[in-house]
């Protein structure tokens, strides 16, 4: 076999990868965010109770 | 089941009436589609057997920039006022308040494809008169079909930010598959080479599309509507 | 409890990939027509059958929100259609990759890559639509709504290579009528489990996620009311 069609098959593989990579990091930044403002709003909950 | 559809009926007059005498979105979404027929001849440099193998396309590219013009304004016309709140309140049903909305608007595109047609036989030397009523035919299923998905997309985006964006955004996808039946069946038309067989597969495909679409919007409607 | 779930099915997912990934480059014979390159096919059509389940799901609770008003099956409407789409993503791409080695275009205008890319584009409107909307059951009815009317796509997709008198450029259904060889079944259905897990493992994270949502959303009311 030839050595493009080894190459296309390597281009596919981490295309998948790289997308599904990409939207992993974009939870984990979305869910680090969501942290924050969550920890935010309950010590200003907290804070305005007492 | 009839009371609905008279109901519909008037929604529909009622519409057309108050269209017919502001013209706001029939001047506008006339004139949008006249200034894309003069840009397309721009764009493509093109000898007579060209212009026949993409009218069709042309055609339905114009329509339906025009139709989410239209449709956009179907329910945000009763925004001032909250005239929308006090439709939804009153004893119609939410589907003929629908239904009424989406035969408005396949009129006043109707409207706006009749001046636009016209002016693309001129500008573009098709002539359309020898095949008027086939292409009536698939004018009419393409265009209910433009409608009826718009209506009731425009009922979804009427209270979004940005509804005059995201009502394009959700409604292309979407007509993808009848945009495809009209544009392939204008295209044959028009160039005078229809073949029996493609005829009864666009129109299968286009009576499918509409009934479907139809039949979903009416039936869901009433949630859209009534939040 | 959630997050042992979402471990799991990551390192189930995770486990069975690098297996499966074992047998298909060390394993398996090559095609005899395309050589290395079909062994895309182990992530090319897993992705888009996990897709299918997931937005299966999605309309399954769309309508149930539709019908019982709890946010709940939103959460998973939503969850399931992004992840969904992510895996479409990577079906229109390593298809995109394939397509250049073995027809030699990047893409074709043909039914199956048409109305593939549209159900793309419109569960992406889906996804772009929602934080347009700020009133919350507001948002969730209308959701449930387009992804309703984006589902009626798939089964155009799925009958886009078994029509009888339609031209594509795509191959036809190999499964049902035996094209795939026994050899490749294994890896093939395995892959499926493998894209099921690894989606359902990302879906579970965002569920959570979208569970934070509501009540930041309602710690935010609670804020205002003070």
């Amino acid at each position: 076999m030839d050595i493009t069609n080894l190459r296309f098959l390597f281009y596919g593989y981490s295309a998948a990868w790289l997308i599904v990579i990409l939207f992993v990091l974009l939870l984990v930044r979305r869910g680090s965010r969501i942290d924050r403002e969550l920890s935010r709003l309950k010590a200003l909950l907290a804070d305005r109770q007492r | 089941m009839k009371r609905g559809l008279l109901a519909a009926l008037s929604i529909a007059r009622k519409d057309l009436k108050t269209e017919l005498r502001t013209k706001e979105s029939l001047n506008a979404s006339a004139s949008f589609a006249l200034v894309i027929l003069v840009l397309f001849s721009f764009a493509f440099d093109l000898d007579r057997e060209s212009i026949y193998a993409i009218s069709g396309g042309l055609l339905w590219l114009v329509y339906s920039f025009a139709g989410a013009l239209i449709v956009n304004r179907s329910f945000a016309r009763e925004l001032p006022n909250d005239c929308l709140d006090v439709l939804i309140a009153s004893p119609t049903p939410a589907w003929s308040l629908f239904l009424g909305k989406a035969i408005a608007a396949f009129f006043l595109l109707l409207i706006v494809e009749a001046i636009s047609l016209p002016v693309f036989g001129l500008f573009y030397n098709i002539s359309w008169t020898g095949v008027f009523w086939p292409l009536l035919l698939t004018i009419s299923l393409a265009t209910w079909g433009i409608t009826v998905v718009g209506a009731a997309f425009s009922a979804v985006t009427v209270n979004v930010r940005l509804r005059e964006l995201m009502l394009p955004v959700l409604l292309y996808p979407v007509l993808i598959p009848l945009l495809i039946g009209g544009m392939g069946m204008t295209t044959q038309l028009l160039s005078g080479n229809m073949a029996a067989a493609d005829r009864n597969q666009y129109l299968r495909q286009l009576i499918a599309f509409d009934a479907i679409y139809t039949a979903l919007a009416v039936y869901l409607i009433e949630f859209v509507l009534v939040v | 409890m959630r997050e042992k779930a979402v471990y799991a099915c990551a390192i189930a997912g995770i486990a069975l990939m690098v297996w499966n990934l074992h047998t298909i480059f060390m394993g398996l014979p090559n095609d005899a027509l395309q050589g290395f390159i079909f062994r895309i096919i182990f992530i090319h059509v897993p992705a888009t059958i996990a897709a299918y389940c997931f937005y299966t799901v999605a309309l399954v609770t769309s309508i149930l929100f539709l019908a019982r008003r709890n946010f709940v099956y939103d959460s998973i409407s939503v969850a399931c259609i992004e992840v969904a789409t992510v895996l479409i993503l990577v079906n229109l791409v390593t298809g995109s990759i394939w397509g250049r080695n073995q027809w030699g275009v990047w893409w074709a205008w043909d039914l199956r890559l048409t109305t593939q890319l549209m159900c793309f584009l419109l569960y992406l409107g889906y996804l772009l639509v929602r934080p347009a909307i700020t009133e919350p059951t507001q948002r969730a009815t209308l959701s449930a709504f387009i992804a309703i009317f984006a589902y009626a796509d798939i089964p155009l997709v799925v009958m886009a290579i078994r029509l009888p008198n339609v031209r594509t450029q795509h191959p036809g259904p190999v499964l049902e009528t035996g094209g795939l060889a026994p050899v490749y079944v294994a890896p093939f259905v395995i892959g499926i489990f493998v894209m099921l897990l690894i989606g359902t493992a990302l879906i579970l994270v965002r569920l959570q996620q979208e569970s934070e949502q509501r009540e930041i959303d309602s710690l935010r009311r609670e804020l205002h009311a003070l």
